[in-house]
Order: C-alpha cells, then sequence, then structure tokens
C-alpha cells in the first residue's frame, strides 16, 4: 500500500504537476518586469496573416510585442517606429518593445516572401491619446491627385521612341552643348511630365536642331536621375530587392517567379500587357511621368494585384523609387 | 573438432565475403568522366520540392546552381558537399562549388517551409556515378558470396 | 553460440525482480509522453521546433529502428507507456500486485477470430497513408498519440490483459516482427520444469506479479515476436525457471514453428511502406510529396490506391511467384492442385527473409533523415513548445545535419548485410522443405531485386 502511496505521488507530479506547471509559465509570459506582452502570430495571409492584426495602444504605452510563425519564415518591419525585424524564423519567437509617444496609426507588414498574397499580410497598431481625443491625420494631397492624373489609364506610346536606352553618361557629355527648358531643370516641375514630353519639347526647340533623336534622349535621361542621391537609390535598390523584384524580376522585366500568373494590367483591359510592369519596356515607360509612377507606389491596387506602399515608405523613398525604376529604362 | 573447424571456415567465409564488398565499394578507380566544365543550373524551389528534382553533373565540373525561389523563403543544402544557399521570390542567390565527389547527394531545403519541409528533397548526382555502379557491384558480389556461403549449410 | 544468460548477472536480477526499476522508467516516459501531447496541443505548429514532432519521429524513431529493435528486440514495448494508464486502471493498483492478481475489467477474451496481427497490419497501413501529415504536424502527433492511449485503456476495460498490446498496436505489430533479430530473447531456463509445474504462476498470476499481459505461456516461447518483455514471468515464476538470454541474432527465423499469413503480411508491409517512404518522402519527386501530403483530395486517393495495391497485392504477388518457381525447380510443384493451407504455409514460410530484408530496408531508410534532422532536438529540448523558452541554453542552436556524407555507405552495409541474411534464410528454407538449394534462387531474385530498388532510390 505504502508503495502504490508513492508511486500516486510520482503520477501526479507527472499527469498534474507537469502540466499545470507548463500552463503556469504559459500564462506568466502574458506579461514581463509589468509590461504587457502581446502575440502576435505571423502566418501567410491565406491562413490569416497577422494575428491579431489591430492593435491600440495608449499613447506612450510600453509593450513587448512578440511575433511568432507557424508556418514560413515572415519578416517585420514598423517604419514609424524604427521596428525592422529581418526574420520570425517558424517556432522561434521574436520580441520587440515599443512605445509609441504619438497617437496615431502605425502601419506594420510582412518583409519576407511569404505567397502570392504575401502583400496582404499587414496590420496596424492605433496610439490613441490618453484623453481620448481623436486625432484626425492630416494628410498631404498626393502629387498625381493634384494634377488630376488617373494612375488606372491606359498610356499611349510616344510617337517617338530612342532606337536602343538612352544613356545617361552620353546625355552628360551633350548637356553643356545643348538648351534645355526651364521646366526640365527644376525637379519639382519635371515630375508633372513625362520623358517623352520632354523629348519631343527639345526636339522642337530650334537651338537642337543638330542633334539626333537618339541624342536627346539621352539628354532626357541625365536630366531625369541627375539629383537622384546615391544613397537614396541604394536603398531604392534594397527596398526593390524585398518588396518588388518578386513580381517585376531582378532585373525589372517583369518577369518575377511570384508575378507569373498575375493579370497584370489585362484584367481591367485585355489590351493591354498582362503580368506584372515591365520597367524595361521604353513605350510604356517613356510615357509615365514620375507623378505617376509614384502615384502607383503610394496607392496600389489598378486591379492588379500592386500593393500599396504608400503606408510603409517615406515620401522620399517613395521618389528614389521611382528614380531607381529609371535606371531600368535608362543605361549609365 | 570438426565443428569448430567448420565454425572456423564459416567465419573466414564471411570475413572474405564482407572484405570482397569493401573492395568493391572502396578500391580506388582511375578517375575518368567527361570534360569539365563549368555548369550553371536554375533550381526553382517551391513548397514543398526543388524543379529539377534532380541536378546532373559531372566529376570535377564546377556547380554553379541559381536557386530560385517560387513562393516562400527556402533553403538548400546539399548532403555530402554540405553547402548551402538561402533565396526568396525576387532574392534568388548562387550556390557555387566543385563536384569532386561521385555519387547521389540529396538535396534539402534548409529553412523551414512549411509542414513538409523536412521532406522537401532534390537530388544532385555527380556523375559517373560510382557509388552507385559500385552498389549494384557488391550487391551481385554479396547474393554470389552468400550462395556461395550458405549453399550447403546445416545452420545459418 | 549457446545463450547467456544476462538475467542471472547479480545487479541484473535484482533490478528484474523489483518492480521498481521498469515502472518508474515507464513514469519517466509517460511524463515524455504528457509534454509531447500537450506540445501537439498547445506549441507552434512548426513540427521542427515542436517537441512533439521532434521527440517522437526523430529521437525516438531513431532510438527504436537503429538501435533498440535491432539489438534489444521488444524492449522497448517493456517500457513503452502507452498501455500503462490503462493496465493500471485494470490492475486498480500502480506498483504492487494486489488483489492476488486479480484484473477488474469485463474480462472478456478476444475475438476468436482476431487473435491475430491483422488488426495490426491494418492499423498500420492505415497510419501510414496518412504519414506525410501526421509526421509533420504536431497537433495529428499529439491525436495519434492521445488515440493510442485512449484505445490502450477502453480496451484494457473490456478485455483481458493487454489485449491492445497484442492484438492492436501498429507500431508492437512491426517490432515484434523484427524483434525476432535481435541478440536477445526471453525464455525459461528448463521447459521440464514448465511442464510439471502446475499452478503455472507465470500465466496465471500471483503475489509476486500478474500472469502474462500478453497472453503467452513462458514455457511455450521459441520467438520474441508476442513477448513483449514486461518481466511479468520473471517476478512469479516460483521455480526461477525464466531468463534472459544473449542469442545468437535471428535465432527465432531459425527455430521451427508457425508462421501465420498475418506475420507474412506484415513482413510485405513494411518491405514495401520503406519503398514507398524512400520515394515519397526522400525521394526527388514533388509530384508524389504534394499528392501524399493532401489528404482526401484526388490525387492523394491516386496514391492511397497505389499504396495499398502495392502493399496488399503487387508485392505478395511477386513473392508468391517466387515462391512458386521454388516449388517448382524444387519438385514440389507436381502439378496436381495444392492445397490451399499447404500453399499459405509454405508461403508463409518462405516470408520470414522478409525479416531482415525489411528491417534493414527500415533502417536505411530511417538512417537517410534522422542523422540529418538530429540537430532538432536540441532546440526543442530547451524550447518544447516553441515558446521562446531556453531552459537548457541550446534554445538557439541551428540545425546541423550530422553524418552527411557517410549515409550513403552506411545504407549499402545495412542493406547489403540484410540481403546476405535473406538469401542465407531462403537457403534454409529450402533445405527445411526438403528441397535443393536450388530452388531458393527465385526468392534469393526476389530479395535482391528489392534491395537494388531501395539502392537505387537512396542513391542512383
Amino acid at each position: 500500500m505504502k508503495r502504490n502511496l508513492f508511486a500516486s505521488l510520482i503520477l501526479l507530479l507527472i499527469l498534474v504537476a507537469l502540466p499545470a506547471l507548463i500552463f503556469g509559465a504559459r500564462h506568466a509570459q502574458g506579461s514581463r518586469d509589468g509590461i504587457r506582452v502581446v502575440e502576435i502570430r505571423a502566418t501567410v495571409p491565406d491562413a490569416g496573416g497577422f494575428v491579431p492584426d489591430r492593435l491600440t495602444l495608449i499613447a506612450g504605452e510600453k509593450v513587448i510585442l512578440r511575433f511568432t510563425a507557424p508556418d514560413v519564415v515572415h519578416g517585420l518591419i514598423i517604419p514609424e517606429l524604427g521596428v525592422n525585424i529581418a526574420e520570425i524564423y517558424p517556432g522561434k519567437p521574436v520580441e520587440v518593445t515599443v512605445q509609441p509617444e504619438n497617437p496615431g496609426r502605425y502601419e506594420f507588414a510582412c518583409t519576407r516572401w511569404c505567397g502570392l498574397d504575401h502583400w496582404r499580410m499587414r496590420g496596424v497598431i492605433e496610439v490613441i491619446d490618453p484623453g481620448g481625443a481623436v486625432v484626425v491625420p492630416t494628410v498631404e494631397k498626393p502629387l498625381f491627385e493634384e494634377l488630376g492624373i488617373d494612375i488606372d489609364a491606359m498610356r499611349h506610346a510616344p510617337a517617338s521612341l530612342p532606337s536602343s536606352p538612352p544613356s545617361v553618361q552620353r546625355g552628360y557629355e551633350i548637356a553643356p552643348d545643348s538648351s534645355l527648358p526651364d521646366w526640365l531643370a527644376d525637379p519639382h516641375a519635371r515630375r508633372t511630365r513625362s520623358p517623352a514630353n520632354a523629348f519631343e519639347e527639345l526636339r522642337n526647340l530650334p537651338e537642337n536642331k543638330e542633334l539626333a533623336d537618339d541624342a536627346l534622349w539621352d539628354l532626357v535621361a541625365w536630366t531625369w536621375v541627375q539629383e537622384a542621391a546615391p544613397e537614396a537609390l541604394a536603398k531604392a535598390q534594397e527596398l526593390y530587392a524585398r518588396d518588388c523584384a518578386a513580381c517585376h524580376g531582378e532585373t525589372g522585366r517583369g518577369d518575377g517567379v511570384a508575378g507569373r500568373n498575375l493579370p497584370g494590367m489585362a484584367k481591367m483591359d485585355p489590351t493591354m500587357p498582362s503580368g506584372p510592369a515591365d520597367f524595361t519596356d521604353a513605350a510604356q515607360m517613356l510615357s509615365a511621368p514620375d507623378a505617376l509612377l509614384h502615384g502607383k507606389l503610394l496607392r496600389g491596387g489598378m486591379g492588379t494585384g500592386m500593393p500599396e506602399f504608400g503606408s510603409l515608405y517615406t515620401d522620399e523613398q517613395l521618389w528614389a523609387m521611382v528614380s531607381y525604376l529609371r535606371t531600368f529604362h535608362f543605361t549609365k | 573438432m570438426r565443428f569448430f573447424r567448420a565454425q572456423l571456415k564459416r567465419q573466414a567465409g564471411i570475413a572474405a565475403l564482407v572484405a570482397l564488398v569493401a573492395l568493391t565499394i572502396f578500391a580506388p578507380l582511375p578517375a575518368w568522366g567527361a570534360h569539365q566544365v563549368e555548369r550553371q543550373v536554375t533550381v526553382t524551389a517551391r513548397s514543398f520540392a526543388f524543379e529539377p528534382g534532380t541536378v546532373r553533373v559531372n566529376r570535377g565540373d564546377t556547380v554553379v546552381i541559381r536557386l530560385e525561389s517560387a513562393d516562400v523563403v527556402h533553403g538548400l543544402f546539399v548532403d555530402g558537399y554540405e553547402v548551402s544557399a538561402l533565396a526568396e521570390p525576387g532574392r534568388p542567390s548562387e550556390l557555387r562549388f566543385v563536384a569532386d565527389r561521385p555519387g547521389a547527394f540529396r538535396m534539402r531545403c534548409s529553412i523551414s517551409c512549411g509542414n513538409m519541409h523536412p521532406f522537401m528533397i532534390g537530388k544532385l548526382v555527380v556523375g559517373p556515378n560510382l557509388l552507385w555502379l559500385r552498389a549494384i557491384a557488391a550487391t551481385l558480389v554479396t547474393v554470389a558470396g552468400a550462395l556461395v556461403l550458405f549453399w550447403n549449410r546445416k545452420s545459418v | 553460440m549457446a545463450p547467456y544468460a544476462i538475467s542471472e548477472i547479480p545487479i541484473l536480477k535484482r533490478l528484474l525482480k523489483s518492480r521498481w526499476p521498469q515502472w518508474l522508467l515507464v513514469a519517466l516516459l509517460l511524463g515524455f509522453f504528457v509534454v509531447a501531447i500537450l506540445a501537439g496541443f498547445l506549441g507552434t505548429p512548426a513540427g521542427n521546433r515542436n517537441f512533439g514532432i521532434v521527440f517522437v519521429w526523430i529521437v525516438w524513431w531513431a532510438l527504436l529502428m537503429l538501435m533498440l529493435v535491432p539489438v534489444f528486440g521488444r524492449l522497448w514495448c517493456g517500457v513503452c507507456p502507452i498501455p500503462a494508464p490503462g493496465e493500471w486502471l485494470q490492475r486498480r493498483s500502480l506498483v504492487a500486485p494486489a488483489n492476488g492478481g486479480r484484473l477488474f475489467t469485463l474480462g472478456k477474451k478476444w475475438p476468436r477470430r482476431l487473435r491475430n496481427i491483422w488488426l495490426q497490419n491494418l492499423g498500420f497501413l492505415g497510419v501510414a497513408l496518412f504519414s506525410t501529415v501526421i509526421l509533420t504536424t504536431p497537433f495529428v502527433t499529439a491525436l495519434v498519440l492521445l488515440g493510442f492511449v485512449l484505445i490502450a485503456i477502453a480496451t484494457s476495460l473490456v478485455f483481458e490483459r493487454r489485449a491492445f498490446c497484442r492484438y492492436l498496436c501498429p507500431v508492437g505489430g512491426f517490432i515484434g516482427l523484427y524483434s525476432q533479430i535481435a541478440p536477445i530473447e526471453l525464455r525459461v531456463k528448463d521447459r521440464d520444469i514448465c511442464a510439471s509445474h502446475r499452478e503455472k504462476t507465470c500465466y496465471t498470476g500471483s503475489a509476486d506479479g500478474y500472469g502474462c499481459p500478453w497472453l503467452v505461456f513462458p514455457g511455450n516461447l521459441t520467438s520474441n515476436t508476442y513477448c513483449g518483455l514486461c518481466t511479468e514471468c520473471l517476478k512469479t515464476c516460483s521455480l526461477d525457471n525464466v531468463a534472459i538470454y544473449l542469442r545468437q541474432p535471428g535465432k527465432d527465423l531459425v527455430t521451427p514453428q508457425k508462421r501465420g499469413l498475418d506475420e507474412a503480411y506484415k513482413g510485405f508491409i513494411m518491405l514495401t511502406c520503406a519503398a514507398i517512404y524512400s520515394a515519397v518522402l526522400i525521394g526527388p519527386w514533388g509530384v508524389l510529396k504534394d499528392a501524399a501530403g493532401a489528404p482526401f483530395t484526388l490525387p492523394w486517393l491516386g496514391y492511397a490506391t497505389t499504396f495499398l495495391l502495392l502493399n496488399l497485392v503487387v508485392v505478395p504477388a511477386l513473392f508468391w511467384t517466387a515462391v512458386k518457381f521454388s516449388e517448382r525447380i524444387g519438385g514440389g510443384e507436381t502439378g496436381r492442385p495444392v492445397p490451399q493451407n499447404e500453399a499459405q504455409r509454405r508461403f508463409a514460410e518462405y516470408a520470414k527473409v522478409l525479416v531482415p530484408l525489411g528491417l534493414a530496408a527500415w533502417i536505411a531508410f530511417s538512417l537517410a533523415f534522422v542523422t540529418i534532422n538530429f540537430s532538432y532536438a536540441w532546440p526543442s529540448l530547451s524550447d518544447p513548445f516553441g515558446w521562446g523558452w531556453n531552459l537548457f541554453g541550446t534554445a538557439g542552436l541551428p540545425w546541423t545535419p550530422y553524418l552527411s556524407g557517410v549515409i550513403p555507405l552506411l545504407q549499402i552495409l545495412v542493406l547489403l548485410t540484410g540481403l546476405a541474411w535473406a538469401i542465407a534464410l531462403a537457403l534454409r528454407t529450402a533445405r527445411e522443405r526438403g528441397q535443393p538449394p536450388l530452388s531458393a534462387l527465385p526468392i534469393t531474385g526476389f530479395c535482391a531485386l528489392a534491395t537494388l530498388g531501395l539502392l537505387a532510390l537512396y542513391l542512383a
């Protein structure tokens, strides 16, 4: 009988105390040093994406965000909180402490490709004023809206196209011998027009009569990217690899693995090219003003599966990305 | 006495068979094979297979595997060569090594990519696939040897 | 080689006579089991970071197939926690034998028609059909483990003794088959003593222990197949006539005994499954993986049908043809119709070659993934649930494939050993049947082809 008593004790330890200990330890993970721990499950979008994907904090509140992935490798950025986690490995939780001071909406997103709908994997932290005041974010009207550009509209190929990709270097070399209209020298004005517009205008200037068409295209190429800072372009290149290359391809040809079966613009108009945009396609790209490309990046959509990057990139990053896209149809 | 002699004879027989099989597997052979080249292959990883599933190269080739992923973050680890790479859509990577060991080697996904991840497996065959040829020969040697050894034995 | 009674070594004898050591082991393993099940239900769904998957399908499987079964036979069954809760309920006692060895069950006898391992065969096939899901999904693994325990409890309450282990457990089925290889056996020291022992406490139980839970009379044991090494008889034999022996490996296969069709089929199923897994799980064909991994879809139905046909029809039919040729060469086939039971008997006799062949196949298959994935054990020991714990400081250790370069050589070694063994058995069976060695050639051919097929999957 004594033997059975001792054995019962051991069994009690195994069958009751052990699970209780495990449950207890799990429960204790809900907060650490008085700081609330919020667990966010990061799964592929088909299985729910970020769960929860909406979180409300009071301004100044400190929380530990614990991200766990059950399936594949995910990543995380919360741009406005400076959080950037390169990998959330399956079964290996990652924690980050945040303390947003200002009321507002803080978007977060997955940064590692986790399937065709990867870009849908987003979430938002809503930070409210302790006083309860509702903060209405002041949003500047983006340039494309100001100009009334319809980013979904079909574009017509320019009347004239360069015979080979325009060269920035050659453009730089002939720049001193040519005449540029004022608006081309002003970066902000330039954003509102397309390279094709610029070419036509240059062509029509009597001073440029001596220059061949291709030389004028070189000139356009040079003016277009002259102000882009190398660091900004390098950052854009990094972002392009992270967010764009999967569909648009590393070389910008629109041939990325993840974009292979996407409808692209053809979904809205069968005469349009299908699949992700080909940034090396001179006809399409040279007729697009920077403001239009900026708008597409900012808003996404267009019925193509193009995500919006307005909430993930700063405005400088958006413009740098536009300049970076130009390098696919301009050469050095 | 006779029993022990029989025992001894049998053990010697088994030892001889083992030695013969070992010889078949390990005997040094002069290396032969096609002209050594740099061989570039694009391997596309998707859950849960590699495409192509089997990569064939020749001994001495410099193998350049461009690893692409079509869906999520995948890796590629080559058994025996113990080299690995990671890829994700839009971010391919390159794996470069000299295929100096002939045989068939498993290529495995090296980063957790979902349920079937441990079985996401492909094959690298470095030809001439000597180990396989040797294994066939060793099987025949074993069959012949076992038949000879146990043909008339009273006990096994 | 004369058997050597290791259980007579004084310290071992004391450990075996006492009820505690084995009980504590079972209890400890039950603890592991509880953690594995909880991990499956509560832990991360990422298999390779989940204790349930890693410790069941990598660590336990490696131990079982590479060591416990080939070397220690049914040792696992002796410490397996699955039947323990049911048995405790049945005995209304945890350790000490109580109530004079009486059991509290409905005491039903197991149905006569099911007193074989057909249910184990079917159970194994059932589990095997869903293996890709079970092996990789912690939740499903937990369900299966819990299901085993619950079925074992239910069986214990309805039927006498350990009917679950003996007739139902799909794992026990193949452990029993392959334990015939092991150099370990539990046998009586002197059969005459058993014959003259009127009480037969080893079967009926006594104040020292319970009657054989496996429904075996130790005095008649000629094979490890149905002895679960629970060691009750070591405790209940009042004449100290039971011992555990170190013996010649594979002795059960050369000891004449009745071999049933159910056991033959166990051999086919195991060999075929090893081959199918080698192609599907560790082969380079994505189509097969997709089909096997998506239960109840159309491709899966195709896979399942092929799987069952290969297991139950194609491979047995090939072997049956080989046996037929053997008989023809040996002169046993005279053109007269062979009585069905005789045909079955010789089929089952030859089928014992599948034991070394199949075990070798399972070891070779297991080698291809257990050492490679063994390093997952370190993180999941420290963080069993994938919750970010770090109990032993090993949570961060990366996946490090071990021995990836030598596995093919080990596979050749193991498969060829199995082949040589199978051929020796085929020759012996022919001789036992009074036929010339020549008649073993068709069976030899079958074994050689099976081995070459497996080698092709691993090496070609």
